[in-house]
């Protein structure tokens, strides 16, 4: 990078550390940045460090928020006892906009991935047991439905059966507006298994 | 075998083939809902599969399932299992060396370990794994002077029998007995048709298992990383893992 001065060099360097970008795609962010008026620049710069110092974990469920209790933890009107589990935050954004679920949610910040090294000590297991410790009737497990995903719901359901807690496991299946001929086998069987009367 | 995300929407996959041996590929867009690949590139799918060969990496163009091995991803002792399977023939087995005993080996453990019979495929597989890559463990002589040993053999974590005047030099040594000592050449001579009958004791697993995890760590020099997991499932009262 010795072509470039050096701040515009160091700006680059930062952005290519992010999730998909590249150095080319570093260069084209840093030269739009440059050539931006400041006030733009400075709204960013803001937006930044303001989301970094203001977004914390929930320390009920554990999704991200501005406030504790989050938002869906302190609203009164949601059902308080079915807790919906689910691998990350963004996950609770997609069922958010299904406008279905009135429960609560519990994040688990990942799955067991037994390959990467990542066990059921380094997901928020212990804390989802604490809560179950309330008064919660239902426990839905919406974990990706990759092995990852099947084996922490697995886990986690011989956790929580003893407790007397029903567990419920998200429906596997066709997607809508899919093509049941392109559809894997795998999927096809789950979509056989978890067939309804109409 | 293995898959790692890989952008926002692609993956890669670690796959061991007949053909080629171990091998790398890119999956485009295999995480999206409605992606033809995204069934097709989970682990432990046993396919055939059509690739492009690139540069550095190859891409995974189509896919079609032969056998999904489902009753492995619904039981969590088996999903154990076979990702032990898995890490094992990742750590030892180089890219791009193809082995067709190698490629049998591994649907063979599968098979065995789907249908319920976990412990048993683990131990031949580690044995077999081990014959085939050049490692195989020596019984009937000293592996330090190359005396005779005695019929209950002390076992090294370097891959042998070792003598009593040698146990010393090959410490920690783990005491097999002899009917440990003629199943681990069954398992090594035989083939796979004729081991599906053999039923071990417990003491005979046991034993194995504990000399194999020395000689493989040792071979490996590095943790085994889904042996952790294995072991948080037998801290559960209702273990349901059959010999």
């Amino acid at each position: 990078m010795a072509k470039y001065p050096k701040p515009l060099s160091r700006l680059i360097d930062e952005l290519r550390k992010l999730p998909g970008i590249g150095p080319k795609t570093a260069q084209r962010l840093a030269f739009y940045i440059i050539e931006e008026p400041m006030e733009s620049v400075e709204s960013l710069a803001s937006a930044l460090t303001f989301a970094k110092e203001k977004i914390r974990y929930c320390s009920t469920c554990y999704n991200l928020t501005d406030t504790d209790p989050c938002a869906i933890c302190s609203d009164s009107t949601r059902e308080q006892s079915i807790i919906c589990v689910v691998e990350g935050a963004r996950d609770i954004v997609a069922l958010e906009k299904t406008r279905s679920f009135k429960g609560l949610y519990h994040v688990l910040h990942g799955a067991i991935a037994p390959l990467e090294g990542i066990g059921p000590g380094d997901l928020r297991v212990k804390e989802l047991l604490e809560r179950l410790q309330g008064p919660i009737n239902e426990v839905i497990l919406a974990t990706d439905p990759d092995v990852e995903g099947e084996a922490t719901a697995m886990y986690l359901a011989r956790l929580i059966k003893p407790l007397g807690i029903k567990v419920t496991r998200i429906a596997h299946g066709m997607p809508v507006g899919g093509d049941l001929e392109y559809v894997d086998e795998i999927t096809l069987t789950k979509a056989l298994e978890g067939r309804r009367e109409l | 075998m293995r898959t790692r995300n890989l952008g926002e929407a692609d993956k890669i996959v670690t796959m061991y083939t007949s053909a080629r041996g171990k091998i790398v590929a890119v999956a485009r867009g295999a995480r999206r809902t409605r992606n033809r690949l995204l069934g097709v590139t989970q682990v432990f799918t046993h396919g055939r599969y059509l690739m492009f060969e690139g540069k550095s990496m190859d891409t995974l163009s189509q896919g079609e399932i032969i056998h999904s091995f489902q009753e492995i991803r619904d039981d969590l002792e088996k999903m154990a299992a076979a990702m032990y399977i898995c890490e094992l023939v990742d750590a030892f087995v180089e890219v791009e060396e193809a082995n067709q005993e190698t490629f049998d080996l591994i649907s063979n453990t599968l098979r065995m370990i789907e249908t319920g019979v976990v412990k048993f495929a683990l131990r031949v597989f580690e044995l077999k794994i081990m014959q085939q890559l050049g490692y195989e463990p020596q019984l009937q002589t000293c592996t330090h002077c190359g005396g005779s040993v005695a019929e209950q053999v002390m076992f090294s974590r370097e891959g042998g029998a070792v003598c009593e005047s040698c146990k010393h030099k090959a410490a920690p040594v783990h005491v097999i007995s002899k009917g440990t000592r003629a199943l681990i050449s069954r398992i090594l001579e035989w083939d796979w048709s004729r081991l599906t009958i053999l039923r071990p004791s417990s003491q005979s697993l046991e034993e194995l298992e504990s000399c194999m995890r020395a000689y493989i760590d040792y071979r490996l020099d590095k943790p085994m990383r889904s042996l952790e997991f294995m072991h948080t499932l037998n801290d559960f009262p209702d273990s349901e893992v059959t010999s």
